[in-house]
């Protein structure tokens, strides 16, 4: 069980090594995001291997299957802080700045989405087939916790028949708010979603989540237990089947892809196509926030000519492409550059598909010559990282990749600022 | 293709740092991306990319530019094809010597500019004239700036505006007829040596005296610069880079529009009879400019309002230079002036832009 992912910590570690723990107990804490807690999915005895920065677990117990077989000592207190220890809260995230948020503080609003529209990423509609129940249970505790904030469902605006059970299931309930929202990536992104629903972002904290927070959510306040399995989806053009499979933290990562992986030369992403990061070789288990495995093939071999060739696989956002006169198809993704770095030449294509209304060219431009300030005037703190403006990019530009250490920049320039 | 692979692979360490060739691994560079493509893979997100590249986008434009060229072999003869081939050549001696000493990859947009700049120079000039203008194009519309996505104006305007102001004799009096029906003179090859076959004039000369027909105009049968003449080929190559989202449709709509509405002011306003509407749209190098040259994204405002502006200002330039100036054609230095307004017209949409989002929640 990797210590770290892309937003935990849990450098607060309370069991030693060679102790034996049942199923449900606290081994780490996050200390710098109020307390989240890293929980065991099973009994087993800890290894902790401080140079690597995991926790194994050796000698496990068999799947805990009553309440009895679980470590509920954690689980006391008020419903938020059951959340917390739990291991449910890191679930929740503020919608403008994607962090874990407080939990004693009171949201203006929830935002539950049930959409995941990163291509290749875990579906909201599987997880809500499974236990539809569960879902609703989990609203309202979720509602439980609030005094009389909206609480806004995102769902997809089609009208499938199980589209339409869901929407039936949810109305009538006078705190739920049914939002609907084209099945178009990135709108399913919090910050955008908060931004289209008008919730300010210098008010009170908006509480932000997606089905499996909502799972979580019932999972440790409905039936009182620790949440000890994630659902995590194995997709993508490398994946010989695609799947979405119930497993638990820490779960080894080359076992589950066993038998799962088409041939060749394939990297693995943690997280979808866009913003996921290559799963370094050394790690071995899921982390705690993983919910995808893409697995993209590495590009083919070179054919002759092949940038002037007419391309009858593959479609462009510029439409320079004979596949782009076919009606959408899933067309074969790797992850070939397929180009050159160059200089900017001034398209405008990231700014025609940016969703934060920002012009990513011009904040090349400012950061190319370091100059930060105009970058965050020209609204850098805006991009909510989606990625879409270096996917559409002819000269090769890492523009997410720029915008992204422009923000960290920022923000550890107004800290520093704050502090003097 | 692995055995054109395993030959590369072979000569590659030929190039490498230290050797002796290693200044010209750009051309190695530029012939192995040329013939194969690259196969690199992505390091960091977003690990799946569009599949346009730099190289393909120009390769739009060149075959955007394939009908004018079709159009100017046929009405001009076989030399314009040769004034493609030294401008080709030596527009890509300069590229290589800049690549090769300041060691960066060799620029895929000397391609479009190596085929745009003999389409608007006489197709009788000199050989010698084109691989010099061309060469100065290069050097000082582009390379001294820094290369590709960097130059402030496009570098076949500033061969074309240097030739004419070095050599005006060649450049503005020595034009070929158009050649007549099938086959016209695609067998043919003139030079300035023919003289039956030249004429002094442009259309533009006399366009309010002696109009020409709108439908010879449109087709392209009169004298002119070799790639510039036939409205119907430009619109062609236009539809391919507008379909394609290479060029943006502000550009020629306010560049055209402009010139429409100024021309047609001019007309009714001034004391001139400055010549009909449709017949200054189609003569002469407007549609040509506005299509091909105007839009190249590099040295156009990179927002939306400044392109407005900027077509407009070409525009209205145009049409007030080939009217008040000694000049008959006013394209080149409408544009130049234009590309110079680019960045202010750029710098006003921005700051506006950027007022905007400090409002924003």
């Amino acid at each position: 069980m990797p210590l770290r992912s892309s937003r935990l910590a849990f450098t607060d570690v309370s069991v030693d090594d060679g102790q034996r723990v049942v199923a449900g107990a606290v081994l780490a804490r996050d200390p710098a995001r109020h307390g989240a807690a890293l929980v065991s999915p099973r009994g087993g005895r800890v290894h902790l291997d401080g140079g690597d920065g995991t926790i194994t677990l050796t000698e496990l117990d068999p799947a805990p299957v009553a309440p009895a077989d679980y470590d509920r000592r954690a689980l006391l207190g008020s419903p938020r802080q059951r959340l917390v220890a739990g291991g449910a809260w890191q679930c929740v995230a503020d919608a403008h700045t994607l962090a874990v948020p407080d939990p004693d503080a009171d949201p203006a609003a929830v935002i539950v989405s049930t959409l995941h529209l990163e291509p290749f990423g875990l579906r909201g509609d599987v997880q809500l087939r499974r236990g539809l129940d569960a879902f609703c249970r989990g609203l309202a505790g979720v509602q439980s916790l609030l005094d009389y904030q909206p609480i806004y469902v995102i769902l997809p605006d089609i009208r499938s028949r199980f589209a339409r059970h869901v929407r039936d299931e949810l109305r009538g309930r006078a705190w739920i708010r049914r939002v609907e929202v084209p099945l178009r990536y990135p709108l399913d992104h919090f910050t955008l979603l908060a931004r289209m629903l008008e919730l300010p972002s210098d008010g009170a904290p908006v509480w932000a989540m997606r089905t499996e927070g909502v799972l979580a959510v019932d999972r440790v306040l409905g039936a009182g237990l620790p949440c000890t399995e994630r659902i995590v989806s194995i997709a993508g053009p490398g994946a010989a089947e695609p799947t979405h499979v119930a497993a638990m933290v820490g779960y080894p990562i080359e076992q589950l892809l066993a038998g799962r992986v088409a041939d060749g030369r394939v990297p693995v992403v943690n997280g979808g196509a866009l913003t996921g990061t290559i799963v370094p070789d050394g790690r071995r288990g899921l982390d705690a926030e993983c919910t995808a495995l893409t697995l993209l093939p590495e590009p083919a071999g070179r054919k002759l000519l092949e940038w002037m060739r007419p391309g009858w696989r593959r479609r462009s956002y510029g439409r320079s492409f004979l596949g782009n006169l076919r009606p959408p198809f899933a067309q074969r993704m790797s992850t070939a550059l397929s180009g050159e770095l160059r200089a900017c030449v001034g398209c405008g294509f990231c700014e025609q598909v940016c969703p934060a209304g920002i012009m990513p060219h011009v904040i090349h431009k400012f950061l190319y010559q370091d100059l930060l300030d105009e970058a965050a005037s020209a609204g850098v703190e805006r991009c909510v990282e989606c990625g879409l403006c270096s996917y559409v990019c002819p000269s090769k530009i890492e523009l997410r990749r720029q915008m992204v250490d422009a923000m960290t920049a920022i923000r550890r320039g107004d800290m520093e600022g704050a502090n003097v | 293709m692995s055995r054109l692979e395993a030959a590369l692979e072979r000569l590659r360490p030929a190039f490498a740092p230290g050797r002796r060739l290693s200044r010209l691994a750009c051309v190695f560079d530029a012939a192995e991306t040329f013939l194969l493509w690259t196969a690199e893979p992505t390091t960091c997100a977003p690990h799946v990319r569009d599949p346009l590249d730099i190289k393909r986008m120009m390769a739009l434009v060149l075959i955007a530019l394939l009908p004018c060229v079709a159009a100017g072999v046929y009405l001009f003869g076989l030399r314009v094809l040769v004034m493609i081939a030294v401008s080709f050549a030596a527009g890509g001696a300069v590229e290589v010597a800049f690549a090769a000493v300041r060691r960066t990859p060799i620029n895929e947009g000397f391609l479009v500019t190596g085929l745009l700049f003999p389409l608007i120079l006489p197709p009788t000039l000199p050989l010698w004239q084109v691989a010099l203008g061309v060469a100065f194009g290069v050097t000082v519309g582009k390379e001294i700036f820094g290369g590709l996505g960097r130059n402030l104006f496009n570098p076949a305007l500033v061969g074309r505006c240097f030739l004419s102001l070095a050599y005006p004799a060649a450049m503005a009096t020595v034009w070929v007829t158009p050649g007549g029906p099938w086959p016209g003179r695609l067998a043919q090859y003139v030079t300035a040596a023919d003289t039956h076959a030249l004429t002094g004039a442009t259309p533009l000369w006399d366009l309010a005296a002696d109009p020409t027909g709108v439908w010879e105009l449109f087709i392209g049968r009169v004298s002119g610069s070799a790639g510039e003449t036939s409205a119907a080929a430009i619109l062609l190559g236009a539809a391919l880079l507008l379909a394609t989202r290479v060029i943006n449709w502000r550009i020629p709509a306010a560049c055209l529009g402009a010139f429409a509405a100024a021309t047609w002011t001019i007309n009714s306003v001034g004391g001139q009879t400055f010549g009909p509407v449709a017949g200054h749209l189609l003569a002469g190098g407007v549609l040509f400019g506005a299509v091909f040259m105007a839009t190249d994204p590099v040295t156009a405002p990179a927002t939306n309002a400044g392109r407005w502006a900027y077509g407009a200002l070409i525009g209205v330039l145009a049409c007030l230079i080939r009217a008040y100036a000694a000049l008959p054609e006013g394209v080149t230095f409408a544009i130049l002036l234009g590309n110079i307004a680019s960045p202010i017209f750029d710098e006003i949409a921005i700051r506006w832009r950027m007022r905007k989002l400090a409002h924003a929640p």
